[in-house]
């Protein structure tokens, strides 16, 4: 198996710019031009910087691309980091949704191996399957243990894990 | 999950905008405006100015402007914590509302915090207990908080209280701290008399969650992990609390969000029936007489604090749980 090379898609990348953005101007634009109350204030500037971090956060991603190996999943970029399938002691999968009726949702894989940085991808991330797949089958081998959680999204995404005892 | 917030967070801005100038409009909708009754009173006691009293009013309170222009006024204001003068003392909103802003909500955690309390110990215990006594009367008390409405048992409260230990149970401080500024001694005057409107606007809404609670908890006790877990000699704390209670509590931690405009919707009628100092009374009357700011302020409050509610559920969720529902479409 070739290393392969992923990156978010750019409309991806693009819509969570002009999310942050609007989220910074809609917070930012009141502190800056209008006389507000202090605890008015308080809340803006918390909005203010909630939409700033995850600016940031989008650049990061932006600017990171993942080399998926067989022995490993290097995060390439400024805040990169290295997850070695041998040796991997976190994983975790969720979903999330913003609707009520939970659809039209994301997935967010979490990996960390020998106590390092996590790794956060998204289901956007191009070949996100085959990372959670490559980490799952590591988990399995490395006993690690999962969540329910993130078994039954495990099932969703179709990859099948074998079950370990939990209860004890 | 900071997408997740993210996302949650921008869905509010809107959501609030709209129900914001929704209220505005269908408040101002009927014919006529706030100084309408003002100068019909006057005119009714013979007074010869009226008419010239009504122009000045409608210059005061901006009533001739468009109502968009209104609006929009008092959006800018909100960030000043401005909400423009109320028709009924022609005072600012802000001062109007202050104290009972924060009673309203004193009153409103206080009820929440005793639904929780109340039907998550009930409803464990009504489900680890099932066909016995306990179970009974967690389910009679349940089905009587379901059945009697707030105000009646308020009333009910009210006259027991009265006739049988000589009690005044309305209010929500003795007389000698109204109006006064917060003390030590007023906080306890506050506290003690929560606890009649508490019981009565939480009671509804413990029984709904008991039964929920209940129903879930049971549903997981019969799965077949917990069998297994009971086989291999776990104790049966442990084995309560490690899945099936997680597992259970989800949808009473979705609940939180529907709980807040329950309450808070619940507790005007009690708040008039017993006399108590916060926004309700206060709503009622500005609907009745078309106070716009006043009214839509309150309204503006309650969809915040609805907003707020339903943002903690969902954050709360996706932290406990956030697994894909099956059958649910996800994008890419």
């Amino acid at each position: 198996m070739s290393t392969a090379d992923l990156r978010y898609p750019r409309r991806t990348l693009w819509a969570d710019y002009v999310r942050a953005a609007i989220g910074v101007v809609l917070c930012g634009t009141p502190l800056l031009l209008l006389e507000v109350d202090p605890w008015v204030a308080f809340f803006l500037a918390g909005g203010f910087l909630l939409f700033a971090l995850f600016l940031v956060r989008t650049a990061l991603r932006h600017r990171t691309r993942y080399l998926l190996a067989p022995d490993s999943l290097c995060a390439d970029g400024p805040a990169g980091t290295l997850v070695e399938w041998a040796r991997l002691d976190r994983l975790k999968l969720s979903y999330y949704s913003t609707k009520r009726d939970r659809a039209d949702g994301w997935m967010q894989l979490s990996i960390g191996s020998a106590g390092g940085r996590v790794v956060k991808v998204d289901s956007s991330l191009e070949g996100f399957h085959d990372i959670v797949e490559r980490a799952a089958r590591a988990a399995e081998a490395g006993g690690v243990s999962l969540s329910e959680s993130t078994r039954v999204n495990l099932r969703a995404m179709s990859i099948a894990v074998a079950d370990r005892e939990e209860l004890a | 999950m900071l997408r997740f917030v993210v996302r949650r967070v921008l869905l509010m801005v809107p959501t609030l905008f709209i129900i914001s100038a929704l209220v505005y409009f269908i408040i101002d909708l009927p014919p006529g405006d706030c100084v309408t009754s003002q100068i019909d009173e006057l005119l009714a006691r013979g007074d010869p100015d009226a008419h010239g009293r009504a122009i000045e009013l409608r210059q005061l309170y901006n009533l001739d402007d468009p109502l968009w222009q209104r609006y929009l006024e008092w959006v800018a204001g909100i960030f000043r914590w401005d909400f423009g003068l109320s028709c009924q003392d022609t005072v600012p909103v802000s001062e109007l509302i202050g104290e009972r802003m924060v009673l309203t909500l004193v009153m409103e955690s206080a009820t929440i915090i005793f639904i929780w309390t109340v039907s998550f110990v009930i409803g464990v215990y009504a489900a680890t207990h099932q066909y016995q006594m306990g179970d009974y009367v967690a389910s009679f008390v349940g089905f009587i908080g379901l059945a009697i409405p707030n105000f009646l048992l308020a009333l009910v409260l009210l006259y027991v209280g009265k006739v049988y230990f000589g009690l005044s149970i309305g209010g929500l401080m003795d007389a000698e701290y109204i109006g006064q500024p917060t003390s030590w001694g007023k906080i306890v005057s506050v506290a003690e008399h929560l606890i009649i409107p508490v019981v009565v606007i939480g009671t509804s809404g413990t029984a709904g969650m008991i039964r929920r609670l209940r129903a879930n908890l049971l549903d997981e006790l019969q799965k077949q992990y917990v069998v297994t877990g009971r086989a291999k000699g776990l104790p049966p704390l442990k084995l309560l609390i490690k899945y099936p209670l997680r597992h259970a509590i989800n949808p009473f931690v979705a609940d939180i969000g529907g709980l807040l405009p329950d309450v808070i919707s619940g507790s005007v009628i009690v708040s008039v029936v017993l006399s108590l100092p916060t926004t309700g009374p206060m709503l009622l009357g500005a609907l009745k007489t078309q106070d716009v700011n006043l009214a839509a302020t309150f309204l503006l409050f309650v969809a915040t604090l609805t907003v707020i509610g339903m943002l903690i559920s969902d954050l709360a969720l996706a932290a406990l749980d956030p697994r894909i529902r099956f059958g649910a479409k996800s994008e890419k």
